[in-house]
């Protein structure tokens, strides 16, 4: 028996005000923990899939929208721009690289993304089975579109038009899968991609006139299609006027270029040119707001636990004089007695924060799990990121603070008095 | 060997009290009677050095009160003195033998649990040893109370109108228990008691 297993019992042996208390503080370090998990993982997401994309060039529109669309893949896009315009801004010597995206169609709700090999690149996205595409209408797909669509190589889809799911079907036009990359925890895992001209046949009607054949369900030869795509001349066909993309991702070789290019294309072109870390940073001021006022709840949960500690401690307290005054005369020191209520609030403190962090996870865990996410989870981290400990340390010392009048009053205690009134 | 001289105690801006000598050799006991109001709680919480007297001179087996501070006094008392109060009190969330657990380790001393079982056994609640507090009789409280203080074989063990709230029966059986637990640790013991119903079976006794 000793000092510790005392503040034990008294924590088991007062199975209401302890709940109240632990549920209280678990709430609300719960809800800053998941908050916390959740905006580290935005982040880590959002910072993860600039890769050095310095500079986005597309149509007229809102900025951000622009970077939501061509970036991370979760807007629409802005509108298309014509290759040989971009391309002529684009020779520039602070630029290091450009990629040209073309999208706009989908397959079960997969972007399909016309690009250049430099794009999986960029990912570091590896193949996991087969090739890139080498011909046009072949195309290499994200380890969460294998996943879930469970496309395999060889298989043959046609896209729907839009992004949605209920589009019009290019049901003439076939895609075949070539290759499927690893997972790379990178938006490239949730894309269909292939050639830049796939995309552009499918949508021009010209390419559509001189083809003659059609593919249909019955009757599709792979053969075939390898001609419809020798038809065009690449290089005469990237730099014909009638050649549009969607947006071009750019990196800049030096600072410099975030000071002129942006500008000089808004200023002197119909083109759009938006910057990710700029648009990204006034998208998390924008949430950062509604992020704030829930952690301002969950503080105030956290103080209120608080409260319910220093009421419960009080409490007991009260109910106690006389056993602590018994303790006291059984040879306890004033120290011993503080170092009871202090155990007690701190113990009660603890835990609440252990269940909050452990129930941030599970919720996590149980949503990532129910929105079929294996992705999301597999990026989450599990440990404690910096933040939490920040979270650890302030409600252990509201315990604290919960603890401390008690405390003071068990040092005041007035043995002789309470034992004789007893 | 307790030696108490010239004691004088007041409150603040109240009652004074000036307390008898006493002397008391170990093994021996003293019965200390008075009506109430007269200061006995007073008495026994100076002499357990719960309380300062104001002048005077206490002496336990020669160590002198006066010169403890107010944390080594804590632990004098915890290790040499025991005491027993006009109602037993307990660690509720603690069961009886925990409780006695409990009054080794705050007076340093080892947890021997075959020795507790032992007592228990010896006055008779052998089968209370997991029975919380509150499940026991007013008696059997008491019982446990007379085991709380002497489970540490203290040098000296004060009694405060351990029988007051008893009935007859009970009141003879705490009275025998606290003589031969007293003897069997060689303890002096002090009683302090209006209860006319014990003075006869104390051979050495002062009023206050």
């Amino acid at each position: 028996m000793n000092i510790r297993r005392l503040a034990w019992r008294n924590i088991i042996y007062n199975p209401f005000t302890t709940t109240l208390s632990i549920l209280l503080m678990t709430f609300g370090v719960g809800v800053i923990s998941l908050l916390l998990l959740l905006n580290n993982q935005i982040d880590k997401q959002l910072q993860n899939n600039l890769r050095g994309i310095d500079m986005v060039i597309g149509a007229k529109g809102s900025p951000l929208q622009l970077i939501l669309s061509s970036v991370y893949h979760i807007d629409n896009p802005t509108g298309n721009i014509s290759f040989k315009e971009v391309d002529k801004l684009t020779k520039n010597s602070m630029i290091d690289f450009t990629i040209p995206l073309s999208y706009g169609d989908s397959y079960n709700g997969f972007r399909i993304v016309g690009t250049t090999s430099q794009y999986p690149k960029l990912y570091e996205a590896n193949l996991n089975e087969g090739n890139l595409w080498i011909r046009s209408m072949e195309v290499v797909i994200g380890s969460m579109v294998a996943e879930i669509t469970d496309l395999k190589i060889g298989d043959k889809f046609c896209g729907t038009h839009g992004l949605g799911e209920d589009g019009h079907l290019h049901d003439n036009h076939y895609y075949e899968v070539v290759g499927i990359l690893k997972q790379s925890n990178s938006v490239i895992d949730k894309l269909i991609i292939t050639d830049i001209k796939s995309v552009w046949e499918v949508h021009n009607p010209k390419i559509e006139k001189n083809e003659t054949h059609l593919c249909t369900h019955h009757d599709h030869n792979s053969h075939q299609e390898d001609k419809c795509s020798d038809k065009i001349d690449t290089d005469e066909l990237y730099m014909s006027d009638v050649f549009m993309i969607t947006s071009m991702l750019v990196g800049f070789k030096s600072p410099m270029g975030f000071v002129q290019l942006p500008r000089k294309i808004n200023e002197t072109t119909n083109l759009q040119a938006a910057m990710p870390v700029f648009e990204i940073n006034r998208l998390t001021n924008l949430l950062g707001f509604g992020v704030q006022t829930i952690n301002l709840i969950a503080l105030i949960i956290i103080l209120v636990s608080g409260l319910s500690i220093f009421i419960s401690l009080y409490n007991s307290l009260k109910k106690r004089r006389y056993e602590l005054a018994l303790i006291r005369v059984h040879g306890a020191t004033k120290w011993q007695l503080i170092k009871l209520v202090f155990l007690e609030g701190l113990t009660l403190s603890f835990l609440g924060t252990s269940f909050g962090l452990l129930i941030s996870r599970l919720i996590l865990f149980f949503t990532s799990f129910l929105v079929n996410q294996k992705q999301m989870l597999d990026s989450f981290e599990l440990g404690l990121i910096i933040d939490e400990l920040w979270l650890v340390l302030i409600a252990l010392f509201i315990g604290l603070i919960a603890s401390l009048i008690p405390a003071i009053l068990t040092y005041k205690i007035n043995i002789p008095k309470i034992l004789s009134n007893a | 060997m307790l030696k108490s001289e010239s004691i004088i105690f007041n409150y603040n801006g109240g009652a004074k009290f000036s307390f008898p000598d006493i002397q008391l050799e170990a093994g021996g006991s003293l019965l200390v009677l008075g009506d109430s109001g007269i200061g006995k709680t007073t008495f026994i919480q100076i002499l357990a050095g719960l309380l300062k007297a104001k002048s005077g001179k206490i002496e336990l087996d020669n160590t002198n009160y006066n010169k403890l501070s107010s944390k080594e006094m804590d632990q004098f008392r915890g290790k040499y003195i025991g005491m027993i109060f006009q109602k037993p009190h307990f660690v509720r969330n603690l069961n009886i033998l925990e409780n006695l657990l409990l009054s080794l380790y705050l007076s340093e001393k080892k947890q021997d649990k075959k020795r507790v079982i032992q007592l228990l056994k010896e006055i008779g609640l052998g089968d209370k040893l997991e029975s919380m507090p509150n499940e026991l009789s007013q008696g059997e409280q008491q019982r446990v109370a007379i085991a709380l203080a002497v489970i540490k074989k203290p040098d000296l063990i004060l009694a405060d109108e351990p029988t007051s709230s008893l009935d007859d029966a009970n009141c003879q059986k705490i009275i025998t228990l606290l003589k031969e637990q007293a003897n069997k640790t060689k303890s002096k013991l002090i009683i302090i008691t209006h209860d006319s119903r014990i003075k006869s079976q104390f051979n050495k006794s002062i009023t206050l």
